[in-house]
Order: structure tokens, then C-alpha cells, then sequence
């Protein structure tokens, strides 16, 4: 079959999303489809061009494919028979960020005139799909709450799982993934300077902005806890992410509010280690519950602090829940030959 | 420097506008820049052209990217202040094939206007650009034609052209190219029948099955079996390099081709003289007649004529070879080149 991996881009920017496109073509051609990823350019930096970018998404034609798989917005509102949706994410400014007043969406007439727009061809686009499958719960529960569809959720699978294989504990909280304050880092960091000087922390990943590279390094040297705390703010090899994930006592992942289960959790459960999460990071609590698969945390220095010398101290314990990790993990069966399979079925 | 590549593709469908793109990459990498390719669909359909160009029209890279560079048609529409077109074609139907059998659709007033409003977005997008050129004289003469527009032809180069060279002489003119009826690997056949030397032609590509079958025919019909081999099969890369360096020469005969035709360069980077014909089109701006090639009428007399001097004074055709990859110095078919000019 011919499959078509619509996404849209911006240039030089990758995260997640682009991660996920190139892997689901890659596996789409390990299970012997042709695939190519479409990447539409968008621009999000003002909210009064999205219209015109919305059409221009509908008037692309699609020919010679036989399944389109779209990911996000605006690549949904392309128009073709065959046509899959699986949800990243819709325009959030105009749906829940806007409630959150997270928006640039302005709340005057034209704001709310813009935003209808935006509901109404998102409704149009995605009932025209031959299925609609999105990322995580927390994503089929907004498309219901706005747009009143139903969705069914499908996980992204790892991308490598085979690197997350586990291994002895070398007495460390690892925290992966991008740096930034939604990831908050710092408050980990606060709670770092709560625990015994038995516990420590290990911050890898790439930062957003230089500013906040320098503001943790600065924080931790200000709690004094630099000597138990290692800042690698870069972007680090899949081999690095995955040696530093193997060789932990415990991964810690607090995000605010997050979409999906987040690669962090997944990669730790994979290689069998307890998560430390918080009760408002949203999608990751699908993987971390409470006194099964990890702590779920109060998002404050001290109930963090908690847990991660518990983490430390208690290493059966810890092992123990990185093994209940595992197993509810593989439990979902989110491989790539199952996913593939629900996408073009 | 960010430069976004952007190009119009039919989705998988590959090589062919897809190849200029992909090859400049490393070579403006190398140079120091960040490269990131754009591809968009586009489909040659009348009834949904005008959505499509407003598509197009609607991606606007400015402030995402230091540059842009556009190829194959519409993704000259696409918007930025530093936007520099490497123009490959026209939408043709409204342009020079207009009066041709390949229009395809009724000369009436309905795809008039069509045609008028196809060349007013073209005049607009080219106005706009910062440079424009073309991968040949052909599509810069149509440009000064039918959009007024002046253009620099910057010649494509091939991808990794230090890996032919040339390892003498086997005695065989070679053809290696797509088997089509516009190749006209058949005139070559009939040509084979009139020579007076021991000259061989060896042609390979692939191509349509009846075209194939008709040079087999042709082939026996002639009686040449001995002297002429027809291989309809794929070739690697790496076995194009090698037949090209052992040839005596290398055979390119297209009708009316837009460009130069990338069996023309690899010839040339193998040291290898091209015989070609005087109504080849692009051909022509790069084999000199005499020079570094021979250009015969496109009979087969007069192309066993030519095939016989090939073969007859091997040594000239030799230092004929060496001439043709000089000349890819002198017009500039380098990819240093192409990146200093197209930002410059």
C-alpha cells in the first residue's frame, strides 16, 4: 500500500512529533508499504495567518496514495478518501490553551469568530476520516469536549525499545527529556537540596534556551547542591539516554499538564524503573500510579523530596515497582506491528 | 545560512525534479549552511490547478528561514524576501506546448483565460524573486519569451561526479539511457547498418515494452546482431560509471531535449566524447561539433557517418573526450560553482 505521513513543519524545529513521523514511515516500510512523510509547512507565531494556512492545507491535492495518515494540525484537514487521523494534537490556542488563558487568541469578537473557524473545519476534517485515533486520553477527551467526536486512543510506540533493556542500579534518579519549565527541572532540583546527601540526580537533556541552562546551574549552586546533582543540557544520544536510563534507581518525570504518556515514562518503564511523577502531569499518570509503578508526587519540593529518598533508600522497593512498570508498560502491547496494523486496518 | 529547499513532487515518484534537489544538499552543507528540503504535492490537473497555486501561495517562509531556493513549478510561488529560483520548467501546456499536440485540453476561451491567469501568477512569482535561474538556455529563452523575464542558466551538475573516470577504449559507442522513442536508440540501429567500420554499439536502459521490442526487431531485421547490443535492464550506478569509462564513446540522441541531459555530463566527467544530433535540443549547448563530440543529422546516414570517424581515428575521439570534460569546466558544471552562484 501507498502511505502518505502527513505532518506539518516548521523549519529546524524537531521534538517528539517529528520523531514519531519519521519512525512511523520507517516501520511502515519494515512492514513492506511504501511511505512518505509530507511535512506542510506552519507557521503558529500569529494566530491571524492560520486561516489562510488552514486552506492551503484543504487545496493540496493528494494523488497516487492510497492511505493518508495525518498527525496534526492543520495536515488533518487534508482532503482524501482513505484518509486516517492520528492526533497529536489540534490547535490549542483556540481550544484548551485559550480556556486557560494560555492563548494569543484574543477573547474580543473576532478572537471568538477565529476560533469557530478553527472548531468548525477541525469537525469537518476529522468526520471525514475513515478512523480518528489520537495519542493519548488526554487528547481524545479534549476532540470530545470541543468538537463532541469520539476517538479511540492509540499510544505511539517506542521507537527503539530494544535499547531499554535495564540493568543494576547505580544509585541515581535519572531526568530525561527536554529542559524547560513546563518539564520543570528546577523543582526537582528544590527537592534535591530536601533529601539526605545519599540521594542523587542526574538532568540530562537539551534545554530550550540557553537562560535556562544557566538558571538551574545557578539554582543548584545556590541549594548547595551541585556535588549531588549533574546537569548534561544538551541533546544526548539514543545510546546515552538509554545507558543513563538502564544504570537508574528510579526516573523522575513531572511535566505540567502533559498530553500523552511521554517517551520519558515509557523509556523507564521499558527498562523496568520505578517513575516518580506528579498528580497534574496529565498523560504520564497512565504509567506512574501510585505505590505500584512508582510516586505520584504533590508538585511541591518536599512531597518529591519524599520520594526520591525513599527511591534511594529502599532499593527493593524501587526494583520492585520498576518491574510493575514493566509489566503494565507491556501490558498495553504498543508495539509498531500492532499499531501499524489498527492505522491501516 | 537556514535555506529551506522547496520543490513540487509527485508522491512516490522518484528521481527525475527530486534528484537537483537532494544533490545540492550536501554541497550547500558542506558550505556551511543548514538545508532543510520542503516537498509539496503537486498534480497537473486543470480542474484543481488554481486551488493548488493557491496553496502554494499561501506557504510564507519569511523569518523562518534566511533563504529559500524553489525548483520545479508552483513552489515559485511560495513567499520570502531572499527567494531565488532555480526554474526547471514551465507548467509548459500553457506555454510552449500550447500550440502542440500536447496541450492536451480545446484552444478555447475558457482555457485562454486559464492560460492568461496561469502566466499573470507566473509574472508575479518571478517579479518577486531575488535571482532566477534556469538549468538551461532553452528554459532562460522561454522565460525572456513568455514572462519577459531575464535569467543566468546555472548548468545542474550530476551527484558525486569524481567517482567516473575513464579506463581507455573497448571500441564500443555506448547508449545509456532511458529506452523511449524520443531517445531514438532505434535511429542508432539503422544507423549501425550503414557503417563501413568495425564500430559496436552497446545500448542499456530500461524503458517501454513495446519501444524495447521494436529495437529487437529492428536489430535482426538489419542483420547488425553482431555488432549491436540491446540491454533492457536496469543499471546500478556503479556499473553506468564503469561502462562509461571503458566506451569509446557515448551516443545521446533526444529530440528536442529541454536540457543538456544528464547522459551528456556523464560522459563528459568519463572523458568521453557524445555524438549527438542537430536537433537535440539542450544537447547542443554542450557538445561542439568537432570539438569535444560530433553533431550529425538525425538520419541514419549521416550517423554511421559519424559513428565511422568515431571508430576510424580513435585517438581523436580520445582527445575529443578529454575536451568534453574541459568544457564541463568552461560553462561552470560544477557544484562549487552552483553554490557560489545561487548565493551569491
Amino acid at each position: 500500500m501507498k502511505v502518505m505521513v502527513a505532518n506539518n513543519m516548521e523549519p529546524f524545529v524537531r521534538g517528539g512529533a517529528e520523531l514519531l513521523a519519521d519512525n512511523l514511515v520507517l516501520h511502515l516500510r519494515e512492514a513492506g508499504h511504501e511511505a512518505e512523510l509530507l511535512r506542510i509547512p506552519l507557521s503558529y507565531r500569529d494566530w491571524r495567518t492560520i486561516p489562510a494556512q488552514m486552506v492551503a492545507a484543504r487545496n493540496f491535492e493528494l494523488a497516487n496514495v492510497d492511505r493518508l495518515i495525518a498527525l496534526k494540525f492543520p495536515a488533518y484537514l487534508l482532503r482524501h478518501e482513505q484518509k486516517v487521523v492520528w492526533l497529536l494534537h489540534q490547535y490549542r490556542q483556540a481550544y484548551d490553551l485559550f480556556d486557560a488563558g494560555a492563548s494569543d487568541v484574543p477573547a474580543t469578537p473576532l478572537g471568538a469568530e477565529f476560533r469557530s473557524i478553527v472548531a468548525t473545519a477541525d469537525s469537518e476534517a476529522l468526520s471525514e476520516a475513515r478512523a480518528v485515533f489520537t495519542n493519548s486520553s488526554v487528547t481524545s477527551q479534549r476532540l470530545s469536549r470541543y468538537n463532541g467526536l469520539s476517538s479511540t486512543v492509540l499510544p505511539p510506540p517506542l521507537n527503539d525499545p530494544e535499547r531499554f533493556r535495564g540493568g543494576d542500579p547505580a544509585g541515581y534518579i535519572f531526568a530525561g527529556g527536554r529542559v524547560n519549565e513546563m518539564k520543570r527541572q528546577s523543582l526537582l532540583i528544590q527537592a534535591l537540596a530536601k533529601t539526605p546527601s545519599s540521594v542523587r540526580l542526574i538532568i540530562a537533556g537539551p534545554p530550550d534556551s540557553a537562560s535556562t541552562a544557566r538558571e538551574l546551574e545557578a539554582l543548584a549552586v545556590r541549594l548547595g547542591v551541585q556535588d549531588r546533582v549533574r546537569l548534561d543540557l544538551r541533546f544526548l544520544t539514543r545510546d546515552e539516554v538509554a545507558e543513563l536510563v538502564n544504570h537508574a534507581t528510579a526516573c523522575a518525570y513531572i511535566p505540567v499538564d502533559e498530553d500523552s504518556m511521554g517517551y520519558v515514562a515509557m523509556e523507564a518503564a521499558q527498562a523496568r524503573k520505578p517513575i516518580i511523577s506528579c498528580s497534574d502531569s496529565g498523560g504520564i499518570l497512565e504509567l506512574a500510579r501510585h505505590a505500584q509503578t512508582g510516586w505520584v508526587c504533590e508538585p511541591s519540593a518536599s512531597s518529591l523530596a519524599d520520594a526520591m529518598t525513599e527511591a534511594t533508600q529502599r532499593a527493593p522497593l524501587s526494583r520492585k515497582r520498576g518491574v510493575a512498570a514493566y509489566e503494565l508498560w507491556t501490558s498495553l502491547d504498543l508495539s509498531w506491528e500492532h499499531t501499524i496494523q489498527r492505522l491501516l486496518a | 545560512m537556514k535555506i529551506a529547499l522547496v520543490s513540487s513532487i509527485s508522491p512516490f515518484v522518484y528521481g527525475g525534479g527530486r534528484n537537483i534537489v537532494e544533490w545540492l544538499v550536501p554541497h550547500l552543507e558542506e558550505a556551511g549552511h543548514q538545508v532543510e528540503v520542503i516537498y509539496l504535492p503537486f498534480i497537473d490537473k486543470r480542474e484543481a490547478l488554481f486551488p493548488q497555486l493557491t496553496a502554494y501561495r499561501t506557504i510564507d517562509l519569511t523569518d523562518q528561514v534566511d533563504a529559500v531556493i524553489c525548483f520545479r513549478p508552483p513552489s515559485h510561488l511560495v513567499r520570502h524576501p531572499r527567494k531565488i529560483l532555480w526554474f526547471i520548467h514551465h507548467l509548459r501546456a500553457f506555454y510552449d506546448l500550447w500550440d502542440t499536440e500536447y496541450r492536451g485540453f480545446p484552444d478555447d476561451a475558457a482555457h485562454r483565460a486559464l492560460r492568461d491567469a496561469v502566466r499573470n501568477v507566473d509574472n508575479v512569482a518571478l517579479s518577486e524573486a531575488a535571482r532566477v535561474f534556469t538549468n538551461s538556455a532553452v528554459v532562460s529563452r522561454r522565460l525572456l519569451q513568455y514572462n519577459q523575464v531575464a535569467s543566468e542558466v546555472l548548468y545542474p551538475p550530476v551527484a558525486e561526479p569524481e567517482r567516473f573516470h575513464s579506463a581507455g577504449s573497448n571500441g564500443t559507442v555506448v547508449c545509456v539511457a532511458r529506452l523511449e522513442h524520443h531517445k531514438r536508440q532505434h535511429l542508432l540501429i539503422e544507423a549501425m547498418a550503414h557503417t563501413s567500420t568495425e564500430v559496436r554499439l552497446r545500448i542499456v536502459g530500461t524503458g517501454s515494452r513495446d519501444y524495447v521490442q521494436s529495437l529487437a526487431e529492428r536489430v535482426s531485421e538489419l542483420g547488425v546482431g553482431d555488432r549491436v547490443a540491446v540491454e533492457d535492464r536496469w543499471i546500478s550506478e556503479d556499473e553506468k560509471v564503469e561502462v562509461l569509462s571503458t566506451c569509446l564513446a557515448s551516443a545521446y540522441l533526444p529530440f528536442d531535449e529541454d536540457s543538456y541531459g544528464y547522459p551528456s555530463i556523464e560522459a563528459a566527467l568519463s572523458r568521453k566524447a557524445t555524438l549527438t544530433t542537430s536537433d537535440a535540443g539542450g544537447v547542443l549547448e554542450l557538445v561542439q561539433d568537432g570539438r569535444n563530440g560530433l553533431i550529425a543529422e538525425p538520419t541514419p546516414v549521416a550517423l554511421a557517418a559519424a559513428l565511422d570517424r568515431l571508430a576510424s581515428d580513435q585517438a581523436r575521439t580520445a582527445s575529443m573526450g578529454e575536451a568534453a570534460y574541459d568544457r564541463l569546466a568552461e560553462l561552470g558544471i560544477d557544484w562549487a560553482t552552483v553554490v557560489n552562484r545561487i548565493l551569491a
